[in-house]
């Protein structure tokens, strides 16, 4: 008698869903989160049918289908994140980054770029903060842009609704109150005027030509770190031509590109962000 | 060590909250309601009250209100915990006084952030 889904997968299978991460989005898996294989696959296995992740391997196998494969693979990501998570260093770019870039934009604009920006906590978070310097920031476009692998968190983050949980994880009372609505449903969603500040696409870091533009700032954080060590310095020489001269990289606390990327050094202007080294000035790493 | 009041009718509201408190090292004591609560904060006024809305005696409301008229009831810091979760009643609640609402249910993501939001993390 089937008890519904199975708990363990077998060993083919881990290897082959952690090389599918890893091929689509660099991402690496240990055996050690095999765990964490089954509950990011789960609603992908309910609304399939399959019974396990087993099956869903061995189907993907059997039948290759790049359109559930590369859903797969989104699913696989780590997805954690929070309202202000690292607040210190948002409020060290809203109040002190952006208005020195500022001052040397001749145009009086800024672009940025929320790398693997996941439901857009951190998106939505930049955008309160900058609503909340309009004073001080008064007349200059600033623009963001977030991108995300998995289209499910896209459009959750464009809708820009959040649950019970991530509404009251890193955001305080008085900023739920201001940028935020009830809706029917018991989740909460942001004021239009600030969806509005934010421009959501669709986009694997992975891919060479994403064609984004360029950026002042870029932030990029808690997801070079899990991918594995040549994609990570792959990615940053992408990250690196994105950005405008002058420009900045912020990566997630803790977080360093030393001894994996040859793109990137810490920069002297700016502590804890990292300067794009020319590439004429690049060594090999 | 901080000291925290959780003040709830719910036994096991209490005892969940309790242990989250505790984990975050916090000295944690309990009252059952509003006037339980006041009673305990006359003998010793704690850094952080945790403070349920709906309880028989006195709600939490008016034991906000009564708080916020004591000697020394300016300081603890007051977070509201409740299922009420309408702009309504979290406006009230900051207007009588309280520093952050919790609505519930909640876990040890939540309450550490809204401890961290009142300066206590």
């Amino acid at each position: 008698m089937s008890l519904g889904l199975e708990t363990f997968m077998q060993e083919s299978t881990f290897q082959e869903l952690a090389e599918l991460a890893l091929q689509s989005t660099g991402q690496l898996i240990p055996p050690s989160k095999e765990y964490l294989i089954e509950a990011r696959l789960s609603a992908i296995l309910r609304r399939e049918g399959f019974a396990s992740c087993d099956d869903l391997a061995a189907c993907l196998k059997a039948r290759p289908n790049p359109v559930l494969s590369a859903e797969v693979a989104a699913a696989l990501q780590t997805r954690q994140t929070r309202f202000f998570r690292d607040g210190d260093m948002l409020e060290r770019i809203v109040g002190d980054i952006l208005p020195r870039k500022l001052k040397l934009s001749k145009a009086g604009r800024v672009k940025i770029w929320c790398a693997g920006a996941c439901t857009g906590e951190e998106a939505y978070s930049l955008a309160m903060l900058l609503h909340e310097q309009s004073r001080t920031l008064r007349g200059a476009r600033i623009e963001i842009m977030a991108t995300d692998i998995c289209r499910q968190s896209l459009d959750s983050a464009r809708a820009g609704t959040f649950g019970h949980y991530a509404i009251q994880n890193g955001l305080s009372v008085h900023r739920l109150l201001n940028y935020f609505e009830e809706l029917e449903t018991g989740h909460w969603q942001a004021d239009e005027e600030l969806r509005r500040a934010i421009t959501f696409r669709h986009q694997n870091l992975m891919d060479a030509d994403s064609n984004l533009g360029q950026f002042d700032v870029i932030l990029c954080r808690h997801v070079l770190s899990g991918m594995a060590k040549p994609v990570r310095g792959q990615v940053s020489e992408r990250l690196a031509n994105a950005l405008l001269p002058e420009g900045l990289l912020i990566l997630g606390h803790g977080e360093t590109l030393t001894g994996v990327s040859n793109a990137f050094e810490p920069s002297r202007r700016h502590r804890g962000a990292w300067d794009a080294i020319p590439e004429a000035r690049r060594v090999a790493a | 060590m901080k000291h925290c009041l959780i003040v709830d009718d719910s036994r096991v509201v209490r005892k969940v909250a309790g242990r989250i408190v505790a984990n975050m090292q916090f000295e944690v004591s309990e009252a059952v309601d509003g006037a339980d609560a006041l009673n305990k904060c006359r003998e010793t006024m704690p850094d952080v009250i945790l403070l349920d809305w709906n309880m028989p005696v006195m709600n939490g409301l008016d034991f906000l209100r009564a708080l916020r008229r004591e000697d020394g009831g300016q300081s603890p810091k007051v977070v509201f915990c409740s299922t009420e979760t309408d702009k309504e009643h979290i406006g009230e609640a900051l207007r009588s006084g309280a520093d952050e609402f919790v609505m519930k249910p909640f876990d040890s993501d939540i309450l550490q952030s809204k401890f961290a939001e009142v300066g206590l993390v």
